[in-house]
């Protein structure tokens, strides 16, 4: 095994640092689903991650989301080394530095808009100066950084799709995350609601906010300041 | 090994990051943590969220609580009921019985003069004894010396011999005249008392005029009518004479009864005290009937009321656990999604089991709080009916809800437990 090509701390403004990741499931035949995967994405930038179904976007995903533990290599987020990490750790590290964005948006129907977003901070110790207190007005906030302030009230089912998918991002901006972690984002939209989406990441791309998005679409992976394609479970960097 | 670790953060001082407010740079990783009034008001939106199948699903708890209430609370009620009614007439009677012969003495086993002895007990209100025998218990009686052919004027009856006190020992009164005094008993007077059902069949109704009764063709002066017995009620049909004068005409002259009335309370010692001061030393060849302790007949009662409808009321809960437990495994499962995305937030599996937990317990809360309304309105309304004094124990009450919160936490361990083991891999892609 050849030795990682990084073997220093990455600095401060490396936000993923994904170093040899293998990532094989026990299954008869073992199906290797990440190869030797090296990946840097530093703070602000827009990544998008294509690939064909079955080509191990999934598992990247899961991966970079903290919800799967590679098999071999380091995996650097945001300043720490998450492998050595505990599972409950590792939640915390979810809860506080990612905010996911899902494809089915993954809202409570029965709560409002603004509890949705709200739910962000439910599970952690408040920050200094962001206590439950101060907990609405910054769902407000949240909404408003997504144009959405007007439905802080309403249920999740009377929004457009468009709509939703922004409150979902709302709710991943609340926790202040070091990135946006985005899972086919617009694969349930029509076109004109994955503009609206599309434009927000725009914007927060603008605002510095990194990105990580994983599609298939053209469309989506367009936006993105810089794409790599999975396929087999290699990643190759992708040149414009 | 696992516990708050250090981790390096690569030039986390330096901060050249956007502003912002990010997780401070402390270099360790936090854990996750949830305020207890958040994790409560989660759980109260989860139980919310559905309300009819919440209302449903707390009916199970809701009719076994009833059911427990309402059995504790009317077996009690009643139980101070029934011990209530005994109170009035048996547990202040004592009835000493004497065998009728006695193989080994050569005397009556207890003699008339034995009364006072029991009168001077504590405790005892009223002593009496009687003589009967059954020789006597079928005499003929006559109100007339005449025998009209064709016409049958003469009764059966009982003829008993008695002391003075007797109207008192039997809790009765004269309707008229007088009853048997001490003067008639040392004169051997031929006088008789009549029951007030004898009076009527003889057609005898006043003793203003000194009427008679043949008893073996021998006549005796009605001096008063006894009415009103309460205790050895077949004295309402009897003939009742002084001792000496039965022993001398109708061989009654031995004991074969003792009544005694005692002060509440006092029945069971002078049950004990009687016998040794009728017979000293005989005590054993007598018989008493005393009431039962009150306690254990309370005890008793409620033993009998309680058992098949406790074993109901369990059931029921039982039944009610196994409907938490089966909704809750379903709503676990509907939410799915909802679990995966906690776990995205940052829900640690005890936070996720934590709020299921609490949804159940809240549902289960919520059926005992409701049964115990219902149960202690079914009490009122069931003593109201019968006119009793509603029994209600405040731990019934408060222990109520506790028992069907209790129902709703053991129901909810499992469907909790299976939520809390989801991978959020899995539960995010449903």
């Amino acid at each position: 095994m050849s030795g990682p090509p990084f073997s220093v701390v990455p600095d401060a403004d490396t936000v993923i640092q994904l170093i040899a990741v293998d990532r094989t499931f026990d299954s008869e035949p073992p199906v290797h689903a990440l190869r030797e995967v090296n990946l840097t994405v530093r703070r602000g930038e827009h990544l998008s991650i294509v690939g064909p179904s079955g080509s191990g976007k999934s598992t990247l995903l899961n991966t970079l989301g903290l919800l799967d533990r590679p098999t071999s290599g380091t995996y650097w987020l945001d300043g720490v080394e998450t492998n050595a990490l505990g599972d409950l750790e590792r939640t915390s590290l979810r809860g506080s530095r990612i905010g996911f964005v899902f494809q089915s948006f993954h809202l409570l129907p029965y709560r409002t808009v603004e509890e949705n977003v709200m739910l962000a901070e439910t599970y952690r110790r408040p920050r200094p100066g962001r206590g439950r207190a101060g907990r609405r007005a910054r769902a407000e906030q949240a909404l408003r950084r997504v144009g959405l302030a007007h439905r802080a009230g309403f249920r999740p089912d009377r929004l457009s799709g468009g709509e939703r998918q922004r409150v979902a991002i709302a709710r991943a901006l609340m926790s202040e995350p070091a990135l946006l972690l985005c899972d086919e984002p617009t694969g349930n939209l029509d076109s004109e609601n994955t503009e609206s989406v599309l434009d927000l990441f725009g914007r927060l791309g603008e605002q510095g906010m990194t990105l990580v998005v994983i599609t298939h679409e053209e469309a989506v992976s367009g936006r993105a300041h810089r794409r790599v394609r999975i396929s087999d479970g290699r990643l190759t960097e992708e040149h414009r | 090994m696992r516990s708050r670790k250090r981790v390096p953060r690569a030039a986390a001082s330096t901060g050249t990051a956007r502003a912002g407010g990010r997780a401070p740079a402390t270099g360790t990783v936090e854990r996750p943590w949830m305020d207890v009034r958040d994790l409560w008001s989660e759980a109260l939106a989860g139980v919310l969220a559905r309300p009819t199948r919440s209302a449903l699903t707390t009916l199970g708890t809701v009719l076994g609580i009833t059911t427990l209430v309402i059995t504790i609370g009317v077996s009690s009620t009643a139980g101070n009921q029934i011990v209530g009614r005994f109170d009035a007439l048996t547990a202040t009677s004592v009835t000493v019985g004497v065998s009728s012969a006695d193989p080994a003495g050569p005397g009556p086993l207890v003699d008339w003069s034995g009364v006072d002895a029991v009168r001077r007990l504590a405790g005892v209100e009223s002593v009496a004894a009687i003589a009967a025998s059954q020789e006597t218990a079928g005499v003929e009686v006559r109100a007339d010396d005449v025998a009209a052919p064709g016409e049958v004027s003469g009764q059966t009856m009982a003829v008993v011999a008695a002391s003075p006190t007797l109207p008192a020992a039997v809790r009765g009164g004269m309707t008229t005249g007088r009853f048997l005094d001490d003067g008639d008993i040392a004169r051997h007077d031929r006088v008789a008392v009549l029951g007030d059902q004898a009076a009527r069949l003889l057609g005898i109704s006043s003793v203003e005029n000194a009427p008679a009764v043949f008893l073996k063709g021998q006549a005796y002066t009605v001096i008063g009518i006894l009415g009103g017995v309460e205790r050895e009620q077949q004295l309402a049909t009897a003939v009742i004479l002084p001792p000496t004068t039965a022993a001398d005409r109708m061989g009654l002259g031995t004991v074969t009864r003792v009544l005694i009335n005692t002060a509440l309370g006092a029945a069971g010692q002078v049950a004990r005290q009687a016998p040794i001061a009728l017979a000293p030393g005989a005590e054993a060849s007598l018989t008493v009937t005393a009431p039962a302790d009150p306690a254990e007949a309370r005890k008793g009662v409620q033993g009998d009321v309680n058992g098949l409808f406790l074993v109901l009321g369990l059931v029921s809960l039982v039944v009610g656990a196994i409907g938490i437990a089966n909704v809750t495994l379903v709503t676990v499962i509907e939410r799915i999604g909802e679990i995966g995305l906690r776990r995205a937030l940052g829900a640690s599996r005890r936070q996720v089991a934590g709020q299921f937990l609490v949804e159940s317990t809240t549902i289960g809360l919520l059926g005992g709080v409701v049964g115990a309304a219902l149960g202690v309105v079914v009490v009122v309304i069931v003593s109201a009916v019968k006119e009793w004094t509603p029994v209600l124990d405040v731990r019934l009450a408060l222990g109520a809800p506790v028992a069907g919160a209790l129902v709703g936490l053991l129901a909810g361990l499992y469907p909790s437990l299976r939520a809390s083991r989801m991978e959020p891999v899995d539960a995010l892609r449903s």
